[in-house]
């Protein structure tokens, strides 16, 4: 191995162990590893900027832009706080009723938008109708939160890994529909259950505390129903380009982007409004990380690890989604699944390549994506959506310890994507 | 006009004050903000008044304004009977409360200089202290225009400015 592919692992290493420790901003991390790799030669401005394989991954960015705007113009309607209220009711302001709304909406909010977003949206209202229910929020923070990171595996934008792995391995949305709804729709049946034996103890129910929620006024919560019309409007028609666009041969990126720029024709709304959920932190943080792994393909660092890999795996594709399914879950839980994904994917490219079309070889891009995307549950770190959850808990005075969050986080977890394996057993490899 | 002659002793609260008596303390005296003393009885910091409504409004309203509106008037009254029992402190412990350090002006700064002070740290109330420390009174807002309105010429029903020994 040349000293400079030496010099670049080190570099990735020393970025990943600051991201996964926080030791600094992880966008100081990403961008200080970048900046590294330019000046050990590893990558310029040619592989960085305008390389597809080997630089910023730009449908990623893009779209990930596109649906924060979209989200940004969404949270100002009052929708999520209708919905929430609405479905409280219609459960008649049963506790463990209220839960599997909850729950419900969440997970289908977090399929068709950013996990962290759809948690911003519902933690809060949920914090009120447990106020006035009387109840302690935690276990319903927990449910949402977990029940978010499981509905968000279904689709491609559902969560940023599945964003990585579409972008990297040519897949559309339809082909994440097909092949990952199923098992998160089972999933979450499967979870709705666990709920109701975890949280066992918070479904005490007062008839005069219930008649607190049932007198909420949800409509008043939407101020501008003509910003909401629009905007269900250009939501369905940029999940109706989501769905059409490998037809159409256009990128989802292109697809997001064309509808925030729609939805802010259309809204009126000032810059401040419709760029107040974009979080360019992030996209600075996939920018520098981008970098970072295509650095490692540029000093054949990468090409080694896959040719390893295939060797190791051979035609064994069971074992390898096994191994991929399982391990993922277990670094997801531990280390943060965007930067592990945006690893990961050149090596599992290498594999599938290897594979030549073979479709066990294929599938394991599902493995990856069942993995990292469940096994955010596992721990209060492993997916953005949790600290975000746990920091609104925190703010709210019902702060959830790590160990509170990671005792049932685990457990979760476990069952997922035990559950995840059968399905890609019977699925792809009998 | 100086600073010494437009000082006075204003209603202070500490961080144990009930925030009842704070709610009344402002509603008396028709304050902009809360003043914070500490154990000594000497203004240490000051709330803008709107930040003291973060006593009433609970985090999670703040944080998604919308929700503000789905309560009945019955459910807007009990969150606002939720201030019996607070504190100050919990005013002054929340993160997202803006509570500023008070600003002291010197004894002969002039009114432009305090002005100047209260536009630089978005403070409705400067301290007088002298360049011992020795704090001499505050000057509020309203008082620092009325003072301004009379140097103007337009004298304010009621305002009386310290220079002959007696502060209004």
């Amino acid at each position: 191995m040349s000293l400079q592919a030496t010099l670049a692992i080190a570099v990735f290493v020393a970025a990943y162990i600051f991201i996964a420790t926080e030791r600094i901003p992880r966008v100081a991390a990403s961008l200080g590893g970048a900046a590294l790799m330019v000046v050990i030669g590893a990558t310029g401005a040619e592989e960085a900027f305008f390389a597809e394989e080997t630089g910023i991954d730009w449908n990623v960015i893009f779209l990930l832009l596109g649906m924060m705007i979209i989200v940004s113009v969404l949270r100002q309607t009052g929708l999520f706080e209708f919905l929430a209220i609405w479905a409280a009711k219609r459960a008649r302001a049963e506790p463990f009723r209220v839960m599997v709304m909850l729950v419900l909406i969440t997970a289908l909010a977090s399929a068709l938008l950013d996990n962290v977003t759809t948690v911003l949206l519902v933690a809060p209202v949920t914090l009120l109708v447990c106020e006035r229910l009387g109840i302690n929020p935690i276990p319903y923070l927990l449910a949402e939160v977990m029940a978010s990171n499981i509905g968000g595996t279904a689709t491609l934008i559902g969560d940023p890994p599945n964003i990585i792995i579409a972008s990297r391995a040519n897949l559309s949305f339809n082909d994440f529909v097909v092949n990952l709804a199923p098992i998160v729709v089972i999933l979450l049946v499967v979870y709705i259950g666990m709920c109701r034996v975890m949280f066992a103890k918070s479904f005490k129910y007062d008839a005069a505390r219930a008649q607190r929620v049932m007198a909420l006024h949800e409509r008043d919560a939407i101020t501008n129903p003509t910003l909401l019309w629009r905007s269900l409007l250009v939501l369905t028609l940029v999940l109706v380009g989501f769905v059409l666009h490998s037809a159409l041969h256009v990128e989802p990126s292109i697809v997001a982007m064309l509808g925030a720029g729609v939805l802010v024709a259309v809204s009126r709304l000032t810059s401040d409004s419709y760029l107040a959920d974009v979080e360019w932190e992030t996209l600075v943080f996939f920018a520098g990380l981008f970098i970072m792994v295509g650095s490692l393909v540029n000093v054949g660092v990468i090409e080694q690890l896959g040719t390893a890999a295939t060797d190791a795996v051979g035609d064994r594709y069971l074992l390898a989604a096994t191994g991929l399914l399982f391990g993922s879950a277990v670094l997801s839980g531990v280390v943060d699944n965007i930067p592990y994904v945006a690893t990961m994917s050149p090596l599992v490219a290498g594999l599938v390549a290897a594979g030549g079309g073979n479709p066990q070889a294929n599938a394991l891009w599902w493995a990856l994506a069942l993995g990292a995307d469940l096994g955010g549950n596992a721990t209060a770190v492993g997916a953005s959506a949790n600290v975000v959850v746990t920091g609104i808990a925190a703010r709210n005075g019902h702060p959830i310890s790590f160990w509170e969050f990671t005792k049932y986080g685990m457990i979760v977890t476990a069952v997922t994507v035990t559950l995840a394996w059968p399905y890609l057993w019977l699925r792809y490899y009998l | 006009m100086r600073a010494s002659d437009l000082a006075e002793q204003i209603p202070t609260v500490t961080r144990e004050t009930d925030a009842l008596e704070a709610a009344r303390l402002i509603a008396e005296h028709r304050l902009a903000s809360l003043v914070v003393a500490d154990g000594n009885g000497l203004p240490v910091a000051v709330i803008p008044g709107t930040q003291v409504l973060k006593l009433v409004v609970p985090r999670y309203v703040r944080e998604d304004p919308a929700l503000a509106h789905v309560y009945d008037e019955a459910g807007a009254d009990e969150i606002c009977a939720a201030l019996r029992g607070r504190t100050v402190a919990a005013l002054l412990d929340a993160d997202d409360v803006r509570t500023l350090a008070l600003p002291s002006v010197l004894p002969d700064d002039t009114l432009v200089e305090i002005a100047a002070v209260m536009v630089d740290r978005h403070s409705p109330v400067v301290v007088v202290r002298d360049r011992e420390g020795r704090y001499s009174g505050a000057i509020t807002f309203a008082r620092t225009m009325a003072a301004i309105a009379a140097a103007a010429g337009e004298p304010v029903d009621g305002f009386h400015d310290g220079s002959d020994g007696t502060a209004a």
